[in-house]
């Protein structure tokens, strides 16, 4: 796996390095570290000096690299062309845009963009026992009717389901993984039967309704030697759900799928993981 | 494509089945050859779209004929209105709107009425304003009502609510904000020149084919019950033009996927907007995300804007009876209406949304939370406008 860990003076690079480290010294990779500059250059060596320190601690080390201009643009570009599998960088504002008062922080528009999954950090350094994976059924036919999304090749795996089991077996020691389902529905009209619109993740599995399947596939993928899987149904807004979910449970990492699809799609559809990364105050994977 | 179960498949929706009702009879599954097949099939269609293009077509004369009979009538009125009632301020003038959408679940007849009594010098353009207003708040309780029997028959609260709370939420969020917006507007008279003339096609046909029908009524029935027929036939109208829309092809359209995806708030605004443009009518727009999921689910977020959507083109039809009524000044009213509501409904998807989604399904939240503030909430609006009326 090829890892890019890119800070750039946001208050999170120390985090970012961190968390970084700790996955490619589970995959036994050695990570590129990319520190965007301003454009004169001045405050690259500041930069990479913290984050050698950072990398030290976590008995790591990383080829480094020194580019300039938006953190946004660089990042995205390196990503690209260097076939990175997953970019690890700390929340927080361009410092070198003039326009950053008025801009999205630097992880929302990264994640936009991204060829790869992004790992945007936030919060205290911390190591990685207890994920949040948030499935929205995207990928899955009982929920989502974009069918093509699903490659036949890999049978019924989505791409959140692929990578965080890959994540999850690099980790594995003695992770806890909640699979969780927002079901932000409500009844169209009066005399609809409602009682899965209130019913917990064991009554959605056991009636088989779509969300039920879909948490039950995914414990399946996820349970490895060493790691707990358990499902969970939420029940209001999507990205509150979340919010509350990743406080309440004290998880270190969420995992969600990023906004994909063709053009219209895009366009049409709300832009959930954005708003996630926006408002979860702890790391947020978006594959 | 879905895969969803058949336990959770929902009862009939009695809308859909008189809708039903009313065109030709299913296609016939009979073993036949192939092209036979095809041949019947194509002449069922071809019949079921002509019975819609008739229905769509009597539904608008008998909308026509309505409005002229109304005009006719609200004059009779007048001396009941003025004295028994005493709908005179702009407060009482809401209250009445409101309580009158009560007495005849619907809202645009209410709405098509306060333009003939503003037409028969009943009310003022404030009164008349407000009347439409009033008639909105009126309007959203027919949901809420059929809510209400299901909770009183043991379903649960919060499942047989939330929609009509909601949309009730909705409208009394946006268009009270909207009255005091529009009252600022129709005062300073910024609209009054924006008009829409009703056209020598269409005075000579209601001159050739509804003033002899209306005034054989007329000679009929005595001055004050031509406006009680009047409202029947708008009612009447309104519910064969329901008949007319094209509801499983909506089914089959990206519409369907409304349960389960997470629209953009301006993407389900535009939508409530169209699809009102085309029912004329809150509820029904309501009523058609019902069949878009086997199970009668919507998801939270696309609910709201699309209410706030369909609250605006509902007026299309007092638009078109303002026009009836060659009266440019109630043509400015329905106008105002729909502007003062469209400015307010923007300024909170720009501005506030997240908040005011929150506020909305926090209010319904605590409505549904136990019977007292349940029973505090509908004493409350049947309360509030009894009151308003009483305001000189």
């Amino acid at each position: 796996m090829r890892i890019l860990i890119a800070v750039y003076g946001s208050i999170h690079d120390k985090a970012a390095v961190s968390l970084g480290a700790q996955i490619a010294r589970r995959a036994r990779v050695a990570p590129t570290l990319l520190a965007v500059a301003s454009p004169n250059g001045k405050k690259a060596d500041s930069l990479l000096a913290c984050a050698r320190e950072s990398l030290a601690s976590e008995r790591a080390d990383a080829e480094t690299r020194v580019e300039t201009g938006s953190v946004v643009d660089r990042t995205l570009s390196i990503a690209r062309q260097g076939g990175y599998e997953l970019v690890v960088v700390g929340e927080g504002t361009d410092p070198h845009s003039v326009l950053r008062r008025w801009q999205e922080p630097v992880g929302v528009r990264i994640v936009k963009d991204a060829p790869c999954p992004i790992l945007v950090v936030k919060g205290p350094p911390r190591p990685i026992r207890r994920i949040l994976l948030c499935d929205s059924g995207a990928g899955s036919p009982a929920i989502s009717p974009f069918a093509d999304e699903i490659d036949p090749t890999r049978g019924a795996a989505t791409p959140l389901r692929r990578f965080a089991t890959r994540l999850v077996e690099l980790l594995a020691g003695d992770e806890e993984v909640t699979v969780l389902h927002v079901m932000s529905q409500m009844s169209a009209r009066p005399g609809v039967r409602g009682n899965q619109l209130r019913a917990d993740a064991q009554e959605l599995i056991q009636e088989r309704t779509p969300e039920g399947e879909l948490l039950e596939a995914d414990v399946q993928m996820l349970t490895l030697p060493g790691v707990q899987c358990y499902p969970a149904v939420r029940h209001g807004l999507v990205v509150d759900e979340i919010v509350a979910q990743a406080r309440d449970g004290d998880h270190d990492l969420v995992m969600i799928g990023a906004h994909r699809g063709p053009g219209w799609q895009r366009l049409l559809l709300d832009d959930l993981a954005s708003h996630i990364v926006r408002h979860v105050d702890r790391p947020v994977l978006v594959v | 494509m879905s895969m969803e179960p058949k336990s959770g498949q929902q009862p009939p929706d009695p809308v859909q089945a008189a809708r039903m009702s009313t065109l030709p009879a299913p296609f016939p599954r009979q073993s036949a050859a192939p092209a036979i097949k095809t041949r019947r099939f194509a002449l069922w269609r071809l019949r079921t779209r002509v019975a819609k293009i008739l229905l769509f077509v009597v539904s608008l004369y008998l909308f026509i004929l309505a409005i002229t009979l109304m005009k006719e009538g609200a004059r009779g009125l007048a001396p009941l209105l003025r004295n028994l009632l005493a709908v005179g301020s702009t407060a009482s003038a809401l209250g009445f709107g409101w309580l009158f959408a009560y007495a005849i679940m619907s809202g645009s007849p209410v709405a098509a009425a306060a333009l003939t009594f503003f037409d028969a010098g009943i009310v003022d353009k404030l009164g008349a304003f407000a009347m439409i207003t009033g008639s909105r708040l009126g309007a959203s309780f027919i949901v809420l009502l059929i809510g209400f029997l299901y909770v009183l028959r043991g379903r649960d609260r919060a499942t047989s609510l939330s929609m009509g709370l909601l949309a009730l939420s909705v409208t009394a969020s946006t268009y009270l904000p909207g009255l005091l917006f529009g009252a600022g507007i129709l005062h300073t008279g910024v609209l009054d020149g924006v008009q829409m003339q009703s056209g020598a096609l269409l005075r000579s046909f209601i001159d050739g084919m509804v003033d002899p029908v209306a005034g054989i009524v007329v000679s009929l029935v005595p001055n004050w019950a031509v406006f009680a027929v009047g409202l029947g036939v708008i009612w009447f109208s309104f519910s064969l033009f329901d008949k007319c829309l094209p509801q499983m092809t909506l089914k089959e359209s990206q519409l369907g996927w409304m349960s389960r995806l997470v629209y953009r708030p301006w993407v389900m605004f535009t939508l409530g907007a169209l699809i009102t443009l085309m029912s004329m009518s809150v509820s029904l727009s309501l009523s058609i995300l019902v069949p878009l999921s086997n199970r009668g689910f919507v998801r939270r977020e696309n609910v709201i804007p699309y209410i706030m959507g369909a609250n605006i083109t509902t007026f299309v039809d007092t638009l078109l009876a303002a026009v009836l009524l060659n009266n440019p000044p109630a043509f400015t009213i329905v106008l105002v209406e729909m502007f003062s509501i469209t400015v307010v409904s923007i300024v909170i998807l720009l501005t506030l949304y997240k908040r005011y989604q929150h506020w909305m399904l926090g209010f319904v939240r605590w409505i549904t939370a136990s019977n007292r503030n349940l029973a505090i909430f509908m004493a409350a609006i049947f309360f509030v406008p009894i009151v308003l009326v009483f305001v000189r």
